[in-house]
């Protein structure tokens, strides 16, 4: 069967500097697929690329092959024009904006903002349906069809949300990117949000792909996860494998440095340094200036290949079965 | 973000070069005006409304006297109440914003109350008021200039002290027992400044147009000659409708010209002060 | 509309209004005290002063003064012309359309065509266009409207004779008809509200395009262009309507620059409106006529300024709901 989205080789740059380096991603139909990594690795620029929606600015090349089950031919988006991606978009494939405070026009109501996107891809028999379809849209994310009628900012934050989530979902897209959904709301109403995504994917069979830095909750959402660092993809695999066993040293510190609820009282280690300069990357491994393995080899920039059944890694040392002692291996490799 | 220092944006940009160019150009003319012009500016001759020749660049206006002369002697009064006028009104404007921003309470809102209304009021026709009320003259135009355009600067060193005040130094200050004066002079006036500054340069232009406006107007000095009076002779004599270019477009030219290079350096000022002005040209 | 906040606008313009009557009256009597100008008419004795004093209410303590001028100016009854020995008001009556005709077809015109010059240059930021619209705005910013003006009467009514250099009508003629002479008064009208219009171009233009570049940045017009909507829709529907609304607030402050210019146009073109009117009164030290018209102008920019408030208020729904 085919996949629903194949990235291959995405690589975009700004003014000469390489912002995503080759990044390779498959989505089955129906899957929910975490992206994780700090902030400014790419994880935002992946989607945006996806969608043809970066400045003119950046260049980007590589291919990105939709293929949603509802319709016969595959969308190869790197070859798609301005104006037949603005087919493509919204139809197939949506976005959740990361921070929904300014994503909707302050001078439009709702209601209108939700019936531009519809109208824009179908062709409704009537107004009557077009509303009918808004109220809908509104309940299906726990809202009532009534707040429609107000502005964006008579909305709360946690309303605000969930208005960005039934816009994504106006027009049955079979694929659903979003950004740091949960991010800028309190612990509660990211528990809400993280239930209604769930629930939806149940519901339409959407695929997600989540981004976030949060691994908690890509933990609780997701049925597989990637690991983005600097422009790059380091591991990829079902989320429970990677969590129980990680297969890249950044995976590894970044799931070391989760407080654990009735763990030990040490203090959580951060990860020393921070993400490389896209104007000045480390030869070969872009990890190894911050890595307490990093070896000779290392100078090599490792691909990323397939080291457990399904798991995949970007490190010469893996598979790793057990990793050794952080501060042993932290004096050897971090001179490296 | 580079940290931009005022000297590369003076003398670094075309902007900075260009505007500082034409405004030194006019600074010289002022000082230096009268002394190189080939002819007495008010020697009238017989030949009147003549055009461009050899012994007359710019022809003769309608009494016969050199244009190309006029021109040069005008820029004195444009630069001089330009300037003049400018300092009074930042003088005005800061001290009410200070007073104002820093005290807060009555004071405030009287002066706001104040400031406001020079706002709302139509400054052309104040400044006629008030210039045809006293005997037109070189002060009267400076001062009537600069008593009407302070409330923008009054404005904007408000805001900015508003902010300052709540800021931890001050506070600290306070703590330690400073007065209030001397809060103000160490702590708050330095920190505008810059700002005061930029929109001063702002202010320079607006008085130079203005002060050609009053002139044009028949307030000006009547004892000099300004650009803005060589317009309103040209005019009065019936210059356009004789077709004398020569004697009409100059003077114009020479105010836009100065006005302009003073509003790029003004600009180019802001830009530095107001970091985010400096995002958008980027 | 919610009536408390029009009403606190209302009462905020009419507090300023009763600061410029007393302004004028103020500065009128206190610096231009008429028993001084009185005493400047030949052979008049002192019994006459008196009788003249008393006459004008200039014997009165001053807030009886004040009273009095107030109730004048309430009744319309602003002096007598020095010059033409008519009533103030009805020279300023007369006056009044041909301004309001002038002022009004620039102001239209410079904000419909600084708005779309706006958008222009802020949807091709950076670019020749951008570039070249905002060096023009600058050169119209800094060049006098007069001289403009003088420089139009040059080009298009000396050496190419194509529209008359002044008045609103030409004089003498027999208009056939009503539309016959209003073509005449069209005609007439062009150059100068030409001269107004680009006097106040550069203004909204710079405006619009400043407020376009910020709405620009913001995160939904990503969102727009992310629906699908073409490029030309997202402006036209979602930054433009955005962009509109500083440029109401911001374009209030300009109405002061208006009748400064209304002044000096009128005088290049004699255009008979409150300007001409009063360059007149300024050549003959006219001062109830000074008086009178700088009253009118200030009313004008304070009522064009309640106008702006209510504008924004009916077009930005986040005030409305507040």
């Amino acid at each position: 069967m085919s996949a629903l989205l194949e990235i291959r080789d995405l690589r975009v740059t700004h003014e000469e500097r390489p912002i995503l380096d080759g990044v390779d991603l498959t989505l089955e139909r129906g899957e929910a697929l975490g992206l994780a990594g700090e902030s400014g690795c790419g994880k935002t620029t992946t989607a945006l690329a996806l969608m043809k929606l970066l400045p003119a600015s950046f260049r980007q090349s590589g291919t990105m092959t939709l293929r949603p089950p509802d319709i016969e031919e595959p969308i190869n988006v790197e070859r798609r024009t301005e104006a037949g991606m603005q087919v493509v978009r919204w139809r197939h494939v949506s976005l959740v904006f990361q921070g929904a405070m300014n994503s909707l026009d302050p001078v439009k109501r709702v209601e209108h903002q939700v019936a531009e996107a519809i109208t824009l891809h179908e062709r409704p028999a009537s107004a009557g349906d077009v509303r009918a379809r808004i109220d809908e849209l509104l309940t299906t994310v726990g809202l009532t069809p009534a707040l429609g009628r107000r502005y964006a900012h008579q909305l709360s934050g946690g309303q605000r949300q969930r208005v960005m989530i039934a816009l994504a979902l106006a027009c049955r897209p079979s694929l659903v990117i979003a950004d740091e959904p949960t991010t800028a709301l309190d612990v509660v109403m990211q528990a809400q949000i993280l239930e209604l995504l769930e629930h939806l994917r149940e519901q339409l069979g959407l695929a997600l792909i989540l981004i976030s830095h949060d691994l908690g909750v890509l933990a609780e959402t997701c049925d597989r996860i990637a690991i983005m660092y600097a422009g790059r993809i380091v591991e990829t695999g079902p989320v429970r494998e990677v969590f129980a066993a990680p297969q890249h040293p950044y995976t590894k510190r970044l799931l070391d440095s989760l407080p654990v609820i009735g763990g030990s009282r040490e203090l959580a280690a951060a990860i020393p340094g921070g993400p490389p300069d896209p104007g000045d990357l480390p030869q070969g491994c872009r990890f190894r200036p911050r890595c307490p393995y990093a070896a000779e080899k290392c100078l090599e920039d490792p691909a990323l290949r397939e080291v457990r059944p399904a798991q995949a890694a970007a490190c010469h040392f893996a598979p790793w079965a057990e990793w050794p002692a952080a501060h042993e291996a932290a004096v050897e490799g971090a001179a490296g | 973000m580079t940290d931009l220092r005022v000297r590369d944006l003076l003398f670094d940009t075309w902007r900075g070069r260009i505007g500082l160019g034409v405004l030194g150009l006019f600074v010289f003319l002022a000082i230096f005006g009268s002394a190189i012009a080939p002819d007495n500016p008010t020697a009238s001759s017989l030949d009147v409304l003549a055009a461009p020749s050899a012994d007359h660049w710019l022809g003769t206006t309608e009494n016969g006297e050199d244009v190309f002369s006029q021109l040069l002697a005008g820029a004195r009064v444009s630069i001089v109440v330009g300037f003049a006028a400018a300092a009074i009104s930042a003088v005005l404007g800061a001290t009410v914003g200070l007073l104002g921003g820093y005290f807060g309470g009555w004071t405030d809102r009287t002066l706001d109350a104040f400031e406001n209304w020079f706002l709302v009021i139509p400054q052309i026709p104040l400044m006629i008021v008030l210039a045809r009320l006293l005997e037109p003259s070189l002060t009267v135009l400076i001062a009537v200039i600069g008593l009407t355009s302070w409330a923008g600067t009054g404005r904007i060193v408000r805001a900015q002290v508003l902010t300052l005040r709540e800021r931890a130094f001050v506070e600290r200050a306070r703590a330690l027992g400073a007065s209030d004066g001397y809060i103000i002079r160490t702590h708050i006036l330095p920190n505008t400044l810059p700002l005061i500054f930029a929109n001063t340069v702002l202010i320079v232009a607006v008085a130079i147009l203005s002060e050609a406006a009053l002139a044009f107007l028949g307030l000006g000095d009547p004892t000099r000659i300004s650009w803005g009076t060589m317009l309103e002779n040209a005019f009065s004599s019936g210059a356009p409708s004789a077709g004398a270019w020569w004697y009409v477009i100059p003077p114009g030219l020479c105010i836009t010209l100065l006005v302009l290079s003073v509003s790029i350096l003004g600009y180019l000022f802001e830009e530095y002060v107001n970091p985010r002005l400096r995002e958008q040209h980027a | 509309m919610n009536p408390r906040w029009l009403a606190g606008k209302v009462a905020a313009s009419l507090v300023t209004l009763v600061f410029v009557l007393a302004f004028n009256f103020f500065l009128f009597r206190v610096m231009g005290d008429p028993t001084t100008q009185l005493a400047r008419l030949p052979r008049a004795s002192p019994a006459e002063i008196e009788k003249l004093k008393s006459y004008y209410g200039l014997d009165k303590p001053i807030t009886g003064q004040f009273l009095d001028y107030a109730g004048d100016t309430a009744r319309l009854d602003l002096g007598i012309s020095q010059r033409t020995r008519r009533s103030v008001w009805d020279e300023i009556k007369d006056a009044i359309p041909w301004t309001l005709l002038l002022v009004g077809t620039g102001t239209v015109l410079a904000t419909l065509i600084g708005a779309w010059l706006g958008v222009i240059a802020a949807t091709r930021r950076g670019r020749p266009a951008d570039d070249g619209l905002l060096g023009f705005s600058l050169f119209t910013y800094a060049s006098p409207e007069y001289w403009i003006g003088i420089i139009l009467i040059l080009v298009f009514a000396v050496w190419l004779p194509i529209f008359p250099a002044g008045q609103q009508m030409t004089p003498g003629e027999d208009f056939s008809s009503w539309f016959a002479q209003a073509a005449d008064v069209a005609e007439h009208l062009v150059l100068p509200a030409t001269a107004m219009t680009l006097m106040l171009l550069g203004q909204y233009f710079l405006i619009m395009r400043s407020s376009m570049v910020d709405v620009l940045t913001e995160d939904f017009i990503t969102v727009k262009r992310a629906i699908g909507l073409p490029w030309d829709r997202v402006v036209r529907q979602h930054a433009v309507p955005n962009a509109l609304l500083p440029l109401v607030t911001l374009s209030a402050i300009q109405f002061g620059i208006v009748a400064g210019g209304a002044v000096t146009i009128e005088t290049i073109f004699s255009w008979p409106g409150l300007g001409e009117l009063t360059y007149d009164a300024i050549n003959d030290k006219d001062f109830p006529v000074l008086q009178g018209t700088f009253l009118v102008f200030s009313v004008a920019v304070i009522i064009a300024n309640l106008i702006a408030d209510c504008l924004y208020f009916v077009l930005d729904p986040r005030v409305q709901t507040s």
